[in-house]
């Protein structure tokens, strides 16, 4: 097969622009089998049309992110219990308020007929309105009050928010420490002279794992901290460590990556993006 | 900005076996807005759009067992979900019709408008025009990429022969290739 020709034709471009019909796309899959060179230009043009479509990034909305975890969840519950018929579960009725009638009370009173009584009227009506002046001057007071209690509740919600969030974090520390499953690894500088320490806490029985680092100085440009564990002799990254956490130093940090196994935990000093491998280490420490 | 962690390819498909809260978070933070604007050059709506990024999650998510690394990369895998998903949905939802329709004008306007030495380029309401791209080229490229086009139909939208639609493609792409090689 002439390659060079094959690749001029542009079928390849329009096999990765999906605008083939099926017999010719399959022909496409074949030859890129057989041909390496077909496959490293077709990696080429991915390559271009994903900066095409990647260049400017829409941000979707905030509130889409747990919509669609939550999405994710319904879906393996119902996957997990196949059994069962996969109804989401549906969220509880709200308690429906009695409708409640109140009767109104009309008690039209009839006009009084005789004269005499109209100055007796008169005078209700004054005390009426004077009554009714007091009473809206009260109640606006009362109002005032209300909402500036309201506006005490609200603080005080709040405050109360935050200290929960506050207490579940210091129980799940406590927890943390209380596992006896969690292992806690203080890692220690490899490089003398220089006091950079950090912690990782790995729960042997979740896999999870928390890192913490300290005086570890600001990567120069170009450079990234990244993490590492020995598993059998061999590191294993854990991912590159943004210059975030180096500014805040202490912060725990939850790895994403899951570990089941490791000798041990090691921060290095690699190219940023991070390298297949660690050439120098920062801070090391043995499970 | 929360203190954060980033991964490579092999261990971005590491983590989403994992199946955690965790590494769902990490896909979305980090490819959400990609996905999302990849889909939305094909379907306009908002909410139409945001139903098919969460498709394409919820897809990402079932299908990451399948994934092959020796196939391509994940990066290129989650988009072609994401232009998938999006095209599916034109189909279904039976604006297909109405999108062609849409695009041909489009792309008939931009093509009148780039003759005109106008630099000003939106075909198919994309924004970011690519420089140097001109826009009879682009029109071939978005249709195909982002439409669902196939050759024919381009050749037939645009009333051009379809080898030049082979040969613009390949130019327009090679253009491409060039602009974001630096």
């Amino acid at each position: 097969m002439d390659i060079k020709a094959y690749i001029e034709s542009g079928i390849l471009e329009a096999y990765v622009l999906g605008a083939l019909s099926e017999a010719e796309r399959a022909s496409v899959e074949a030859d890129i089998v057989l041909y390496p060179e077909l496959r490293q230009e077709v990696e080429a043009i991915e390559a271009a049309m994903e900066s095409y479509a990647a260049t400017t990034p829409i941000e979707p909305p905030a509130h889409l992110q747990e919509q669609i975890w939550n999405a994710i969840q319904v879906q393996q519950r119902a996957n997990n219990d196949g059994m069962h018929d996969g109804v989401p579960p549906m969220q509880q009725p709200v308690a429906e308020a009695t409708p409640k009638v109140i009767a109104l009370e009309a008690p039209a009173e009839q006009a009084p007929k005789m004269s005499w009584q109209r100055a007796a009227v008169w005078a209700a009506v004054a005390v009426s309105v004077l009554t009714n002046f007091m009473l809206l001057s009260q109640r606006n007071k009362i109002n005032d009050e209300k909402a500036a209690m309201v506006a005490r509740m609200d603080s005080m919600q709040a405050q109360q928010t935050q200290m929960l969030a506050k207490v579940e974090a210091y129980e799940k520390g406590r927890n943390m420490l209380a596992d006896t499953g969690m292992k806690t690894v203080v890692m220690r500088s490899a490089q003398p002279g220089k006091d950079m320490t950090g912690m990782v806490f790995w729960s042997k029985g979740t896999g999870e794992t928390y890192l913490t680092i300290h005086h570890m100085p600001m990567p120069e440009k170009g450079k990234q901290y990244q993490l590492w564990v020995i598993q059998d002799g061999k590191p294993v990254s854990m991912g590159v460590i943004s210059n975030d956490m180096v500014a805040n130093a202490g912060t725990m940090l939850k790895v994403p990556m899951q570990v089941q196994s490791g000798q041990a935990f090691a921060i290095s000093l690699e190219k940023e993006g991070g390298n297949p491998t660690p050439t120098q280490v920062m801070i090391v420490g043995a499970i | 900005m929360a203190p954060s962690v980033t991964y490579s390819e092999p261990e971005l498909v590491l983590l989403l076996k994992q199946q955690s809260q965790e590494a769902f978070n990490y896909l979305y933070k980090n490819y959400a807005g990609v996905l999302y604007s990849v889909i939305k050059k094909t379907i306009s709506d908002d909410q139409t759009a945001q139903d098919v990024l969460q498709e394409v999650f919820v897809k990402i998510w079932n299908n990451i067992g399948q994934f092959n690394a020796d196939k391509g990369r994940i990066y290129t895998w989650m988009i072609n979900i994401a232009r998938n998903a999006s095209i599916d949905k034109l189909r279904s939802k039976g604006e297909i019709m109405k999108a062609k329709i849409q695009s041909a004008e489009d792309a008939v306007y931009n093509i009148q408008s780039g003759f005109k030495t106008e630099q000003k380029i939106d075909t198919i309401g994309l924004k970011d025009a690519v420089q140097g791209l001109k826009p009879e080229y682009q029109a071939i490229v978005d249709l195909a990429y982002f439409k669902g086009f196939t050759l024919e139909e381009v050749a037939k939208t645009l009333e051009i022969p379809l080898g030049t639609v082979k040969t613009r493609m390949r130019h327009a792409i090679q253009l491409l290739r060039k602009h974001y090689s630096n």
